[in-house]
């Protein structure tokens, strides 16, 4: 275990939670836990595409929500840093498109085994030995092209919904400058929901219902392994992981646990397996908005996570009330909130990944492969960016990295 | 003129592949438009043959004067408003418009206030909206992988493999090998074209308000908007600091002429610009012209044999083109986003502008270069100018963490 990072105290973390509270990270924390649910949306066209029974689908959201959920609150407030836990997007698709294939209990198997195999990662230390080699213009690069989608996704109603659009996205503009004391996310969201309390919302087809995780016991079968496992493994560990400790520690978190994350994504992926779900993992997107300058003050951003933890574990059994009740907004309103959430975590991204004249060009390779959405061999295009972006800077920008220069004691990151 | 001295087969390569890639794109889109016109064969020749000898003469001529790469085409925007607009439109009123714009964008650029415009925008949302119209070209690489995966890997080795031996080169050689692996693994063939002289035909102009309502003006705002803007921020980000005024006015009076056989306003071009402007055209700034003056020649071969160099650049696969135009502005997206990633006081403005213009929204008719500038610049204004002092500071704080 002593490659497992330390972290502050659960015990005095509640009263630590109510000292650290305030509107930024309480809004953000908001924010990222709508975002979340609002990604049960992209479950449940991916489980009826692959021809999964709705019921079956319901409760697979529901235990993402309720695990993920919990993870997420032990994780920030063990370790007083903005670290939600969600589960892999990625991962989702290929789970959705196996199931028909080799059968729930045995991809549920090769879950367990993905998850036993990142947290060996975790606890071996191998992974903060990879983050420590791929450079850091690298990794930003690769999480400025994962979160750039967010940020086109806010501009694409520009062309169709342009009232609500602006004004949200004014409003956003106008309080980050003249209002200093309420969040802009908050004056964004006020706006848009003003704005949709005036055109008119139809709730009709909100409906109330309730539901809980189920109890699967998992089979283990070769052929799952090689076509589910083995991929979900590589997913947890080559592109979840480092996407959001990369962005966690972009965001000036120096000390982000990585072996730590990868073991208990681990742990979590192990325990999902029981309870008919792919993946427990730390959610990129997610980090972004708890991590971002909106979450208000450095060391209280931690309490965005946990709120957004909270959420999940609250929301779950209603799942299909709020799938209604997202259904019944705009596509546009959850698209603009995130995105204005994200815009300044993908400036700073780009930052480190630009601004500092090294590594630019393996930088921008995995930006742009990142943005791509590029799929190979079923694995993400955020892997294929780190492998690619590090490669070409190998070729071209060989002196800028670390290990090139003469040995130093200071372990730079 | 020292051109037999300055001459380099990279400004050459670069010359060409610009033009390559605007036969090969934008102007699918004019085929488009002359195919909702319904017009003859020979009539389309000649409208190719009208915009070719239009970008060639004004490339040629400007950028032998200035000295500086001026790479100059036809209005991509303008040829998509004529899509719509044909056949209610009819081809005289079609160059009746298009003599108007041409008229009207001379005294923007005559009276020297397209200059005051581009100085009012500050380089780091001009950079940043570069590279949000380069950026779509630089992720179409790897978005054809999925299509063509043997194609884009094959060409993506030879990239970064000449890129690291022979930089100066890396285009031909990128070229060479992509026509070959187009050829024997896509099965590309150049059967079928055959050379052809182009012949010019006489379009008698007719003057109507539905013609410059519905064509002029919007042709006027989306070529000043969509090709002048980011094609003079692409020569100023490239470190040319030539004013717009002789570009605009040899550009609008090329277009008036050609404008009498069908071929749509000349302008200064922005992606295919960025080829011949960035560091692979040549290592000396001041040696790149030539890739503008190369750029205008193989104008002019493709303008005199215009049907068949139209039928060659169409029979080699989408993706090819796709994949090559990417990668040779792998090196003018670097140095836009590097550009706007340091100037660090107002890089959230510059991140909304590369956001705003990646994002590729169009509405009101104008495209999303111009809401780029334009969302960008409303972000710069709320979020960052400070209102008592008017200096706008660019200073470039180093970051050496």
């Amino acid at each position: 275990m002593k490659h497992i990072e330390k972290g502050v105290s659960l015990r005095r973390a509640p009263r630590d939670f109510l000292r650290d509270l305030n509107l930024e990270n309480a809004s953000t924390g908001l924010v990222a836990g709508i975002l979340g649910l609002s990604v049960g949306v992209v479950h449940i066209s991916a489980g009826t595409a692959a021809g999964l029974d709705s019921s079956f689908i319901m409760i697979w959201v529901i235990s993402y929500l309720m695990i993920n959920g919990l993870f997420g609150l032990f994780m920030p407030a063990y370790y007083r840093l903005p670290l939600p836990m969600a589960n892999s997007i990625p991962g989702a698709l290929l789970f959705a498109a196996i199931i028909p294939v080799v059968g729930l209990e045995a991809a549920l198997g090769a879950t367990l085994i993905a998850g036993a195999i990142a947290l060996v990662a975790g606890l071996t230390g191998v992974m903060s030995l990879v983050m420590r080699l791929i450079p850091m213009p690298i990794v930003m690069g690769m999480v400025a092209g994962i979160l750039l989608s967010f940020g086109l996704n806010m501009v694409d109603p520009l062309e169709h919904a342009m009232l609500p659009a602006s004004i949200m996205i004014l409003a956003f503009f106008v309080s980050s400058r003249f209002l200093r004391k309420v969040p802009p996310l908050i004056v964004a969201m006020l706006a848009g929901m003003a704005y949709l309390m005036t055109t008119g919302v139809d709730f009709s087809g909100v409906e109330f219902s309730m539901r809980f995780p189920e109890f699967v016991v998992p089979e283990f079968t070769l052929g799952a392994f090689l076509a589910y496992g083995l991929p979900l493994a590589i997913i947890l560990v080559g592109m979840e992981t480092p996407a959001g400790i990369g962005l966690v520690k972009g965001m000036g978190y120096k000390s982000a646990p990585a072996n730590a994350i990868t073991a208990v994504g681990g742990l979590g992926t192990m325990v999902s397996a029981f309870f008919n779900l792919h993946s427990t993992c730390i959610a990129a997107p997610m980090t972004g908005v708890c991590a971002s300058p909106e979450a208000g003050r450095h060391d209280g951003r931690w309490v965005a996570a946990v709120i957004a933890g909270a959420i999940f574990v609250v929301c779950a059994p209603f799942y299909g009330f709020v799938v209604s009740l997202i259904e019944a907004t705009p596509g546009y309103f959850i698209a603009i909130i995130a995105g204005l959430a994200l815009v300044r975590v993908i400036t700073s991204a780009m930052s480190i990944a630009f601004a500092g004249k090294k590594h630019e060009m393996g930088a921008l390779f995995a930006f742009l492969i990142a943005a791509s959405g590029l799929q190979i061999l079923e694995i993400g295009a955020s892997f294929w960016a780190l492998v690619l972006g590090v490669l070409v800077s190998l070729i071209f920008e060989t002196k800028d990295f670390e290990f090139v220069r003469p040995k130093t004691n200071e372990s730079a990151v | 003129m020292n051109l037999h001295k300055d001459w380099s087969i990279p400004a050459i390569t670069a010359g060409f592949v610009a033009v390559l890639v605007s036969y090969s794109g934008p102007l699918a889109i004019f085929f488009q438009a002359a195919e909702s016109a319904e017009i003859s064969s020979a009539m389309m020749t000649s409208w190719v043959w009208a915009i070719s000898i239009g970008a060639a003469i004004s490339s040629i001529g400007l950028s032998l004067w200035l000295k500086v790469p001026v790479v100059t085409a036809w209005s991509a925007p303008g040829t998509a408003l004529l899509v719509g607009l044909f056949p209610e439109l009819s081809l005289g009123e079609a160059v009746g418009a298009y003599l108007t714009a041409a008229v009207v964008i001379f005294m923007i650029g005559v009276t020297g206030s397209f200059d005051r415009i581009i100085q009012l925008i500050p380089p780091g949302i001009a950079s940043a909206m570069m590279a949000g119209i380069l950026f779509q070209f630089g992720v179409g690489v790897f978005e054809s992988l999925a299509a063509v995966p043997a194609l884009v890997i094959g060409m993506l080795l030879a990239y970064l493999v000449f890129k690291r031996l022979t930089p100066r080169y890396c285009l031909v050689v990128l070229l060479v090998v992509g026509v070959g692996l187009a050829m024997t693994l896509e099965g590309a063939s150049l059967e079928g074209v055959t050379l052809e002289l182009a012949s010019p035909q006489f379009i008698q102009p007719e003057w109507t308000w539905h013609g410059t309502l519905s064509l002029a003006i919007p042709l006027v705002l989306v070529s000043l908007s969509g090709q002048f803007l980011p094609g003079m921020a692409i020569l100023r980000t490239s470190g040319y600091d030539t004013p717009a005024r002789p570009i605009v006015t040899v550009a609008s009076l090329t277009s008036f002429v050609t404008a009498f056989f069908g071929g749509i306003t000349t302008v200064v071009a922005a992606i295919t610009a960025a080829i011949c402007t960035s560091k692979d055209a040549h290592e000396d700034p001041n040696k790149r012209y030539v890739a503008g003056v190369a750029n205008g020649v193989f104008y002019l071969i493709g303008g005199t044999f215009a049907g068949t160099i139209v039928l060659l650049f169409t029979s080699l696969p989408g993706e090819f083109v796709a994949v090559l135009a990417g990668l040779a502005l792998i090196g003018a997206i670097t140095s836009n986003v590097s550009a706007f990633a340091a100037h660090k006081d107002y890089l959230e403005a510059s991140v909304i502008t590369f956001l705003a213009t990646a994002s590729g929204v169009s509405f009101l008719g104008l495209g999303s270069a111009f809401w780029g500038v334009m969302i960008g610049g409303v972000a710069y204004n709320v979020l960052h100018r400070r209102f008592d002092t008017r200096e706008e500071s660019s200073r470039i704080s180093d970051s050496s963490r």
